[in-house]
């Protein structure tokens, strides 16, 4: 007998009660456009950071910006952060997921001990790994001469501190997506999976054949997670090399508190800002206009 | 089955050993390093036997000798203490706005409802310094600047959308019926709310609290930005202690340990909870 579920809808509570409910948090976010709206101005001023007085100067700051040579390395180093990061912790992410699909003991064991990394402050982070990353003393040089490779300059060096970088990212959020996308894989029904195998498909090819085909719309959400969060990464940069060896990790949000800090130029600073906030919302805009393409069609399923 | 063979069963040993050590060896090494004395730390190839103490810990919690014979409180102890103010606060504010909006957003669906989901969402994707660059400039004009008021309120960005989304999927897998009996006795929604749903929905409130209270903690840009030497939050604390004198390594390791602590012990003591409620507000 099927059991009937009270389901909410639209007349289940009145739009005054929503609205009243949603109000007070919804005010206190929204009223962070201010700040944002004031920091668009700021771009088209030449404002400096002690000093109250500003001119206005229009695009200046935008076409200057376009013309120094450091904004698009700093372009180039945002998006190699982020493609490599989605590059490598998409299909990594999906391995743990799978391995820890498995029942048993060590796997339950081991789906506690994933989520450590997620939980530590990206500061720390840089710090452990910059210890560990220490070219004559760090523990991973060592680990490397183990087994017969010669040393790395990792983080000191400009050909390796990019990829040093998106090491560590790796390290602490590919558990998000391994949890993101183990819950993907356990959302699929038993009863499917059973199936399937009285079908006579094996372990692996129940992964391949049914799983990963439900898993589309969790796969475009770590997507979107990791892209959006990789491309305004700042505290392990800043934690570790500060955008350095010779500008090779300078991202654009590195960028930006540099020249605001160190330079004092608000109204530089707010351009790049400007500029990343525009490629971010680019490019996770589409990733999550795809995300609800996928979940619309899946439901539909 | 999978593990037909036995060169299979290897392999897959293989892969769990490789995935282990990765997540787990850098957690382990700075552990190990903690309680390392210097020249254990400085030794070269690496020592992984060493007489264990807790002298760095005994430093930078409670300050080395001179510190102690002067009476001085070493700066760990305040940033910690700035952290737990800030991101207890923030936590606090945000369950109190939260509750109800999450609540809203799950018991009436309908187009609104998930446009507005999806505005919560989306402030994840904005770079910060997009917000708090404009509010430096506002808070020194009106006092916020260095202020644990200023601070609780900036990291309601992180801990407000944090709770709603996982409580609004909390909610929403609560079955609905309690709350269909309790409306036809006559109840008020705010009614409703107070004595019926936060008491039974108890466990994935404290869960998206812990959640939102160590995203909070974990900050540093914030507190970069927006907090001086009264509020320093302790991620920005360690950072700049340590980039001043390069060479304490173990004190370094100690407080990095110390800083990930509410981290750490909810991973091992609410581990379900804790991946639950991070799909929870990311998935569903």
């Amino acid at each position: 007998m099927a059991r009937i579920t009270a389901q909410a809808d639209k007349t289940w509570m009145s739009k005054a009660a929503f609205y009243a409910m949603l109000a007070p948090a919804l005010i206190l976010l929204m009223s962070t456009t201010y700040p944002f709206l004031s920091g668009i101005y700021t771009s088209l001023t030449n404002q400096k950071l002690y000093i109250p007085a500003s001119k206005f100067v229009g695009l200046n700051n935008y076409i200057n910006l376009f013309e120094t040579p450091l904004f698009w390395n700093g372009l180039a180093n945002t998006l190699t952060y982020a493609g490599a990061a989605l590059a490598i912790q998409l299909p990594l992410g999906l391995a743990f997921a799978i391995l820890l699909d498995v029942p048993g003991r060590l796997q339950s064991f081991f789906r506690s001990a994933v989520v450590l990394p997620l939980l530590v402050p990206p500061v720390v982070a840089g710090l452990i790994w910059k210890t560990m990353m220490h070219p004559q003393s760090g523990v991973l040089n060592w680990l490397l001469a183990q087994v017969g490779i010669e040393p790395l300059s990792w983080l000191t060096s400009p050909s390796t501190a990019m990829m040093s970088i998106i090491l560590i990212d790796t390290w602490l959020f590919t558990p998000l997506a391994t949890i993101i996308l183990l819950a993907g894989l356990q959302s699929v029904s038993g009863e499917v999976v059973e199936a399937a195998r009285i079908d006579g498909a094996d372990a692996w090819q129940v992964i391949r054949y049914v799983k990963l085909p439900l898993l589309a719309p969790y796969l475009l959400l770590v997507a979107l997670f990791r892209v959006s969060d990789s491309l305004k990464s700042l505290e392990i940069i800043y934690s570790t090399t500060k955008g350095g060896p010779l500008d090779a990790t300078r991202t654009l949000h590195v960028m930006a508190y540099e020249e605001a800090y160190r330079w004092s130029s608000l109204g530089r600073a707010m351009t790049i800002v400007f500029v990343l906030w525009l490629v971010c919302y680019t490019i996770s805009g589409a990733l999550l206009a795809f995300w609800q393409k996928q979940e619309a069609k899946n439901r539909g399923l | 089955m999978l593990l037909r063979t036995l060169a299979q069963k290897l392999a897959l040993a293989l892969c769990y050993l490789a995935f282990a050590g990765f997540v787990l060896f850098p957690l382990v090494w700075i552990f190990m390093m903690s309680i390392k004395n210097f020249g254990d730390i400085i030794a070269y190839p690496p020592r992984f036997l060493f007489t264990p103490t807790l002298e760095n810990y005994v430093e930078v919690l409670f300050g080395n000798e001179a510190q102690r014979a002067g009476g001085q409180v070493p700066d760990l102890l305040k940033f910690l203490m700035n952290s737990v103010i800030i991101s207890g606060g923030a936590v606090l504010i945000s369950a109190l706005l939260g509750i109800p909006a999450a609540y809203a957003l799950a018991r009436r669906r309908d187009k609104t409802s998930d446009k507005l989901r999806f505005t919560f969402l989306s402030f994840r994707f904005a770079p910060e310094l997009a917000v708090i660059l404009p509010l430096y400039v506002i808070y020194t004009r009106i006092g916020l600047y260095d202020s644990y008021v200023g601070m609780i309120l900036v990291h309601q960005l992180i801990t407000l959308p944090l709770m709603i989304l996982i409580l609004a999927s909390f909610f929403r897998d609560m079955p609905i019926e309690i709350e269909e009996a309790a409306r036809i006795d006559g109840a008020r929604i705010w009614t409703m709310l107070t004595r019926i749903v936060v008491p039974i929905a108890r466990p994935g409130i404290a869960s998206a609290m812990m959640i939102a209270f160590i995203f909070s903690w974990n900050n540093m840009i914030f507190g970069l930005v927006l907090a001086g030497g009264s509020t320093r939050p302790v991620t920005m604390g360690i950072l700049q202690a340590m980039t001043f004198d390069q060479i304490k390594w173990g004190m370094m390791a100690a407080s990095a340990m110390v800083s990930a602590l509410p981290g750490m012990i909810a991973a091992v003591l609410f581990q379900k909870q804790i991946t639950r409620g991070l799909t929870m507000g990311a998935v569903k």
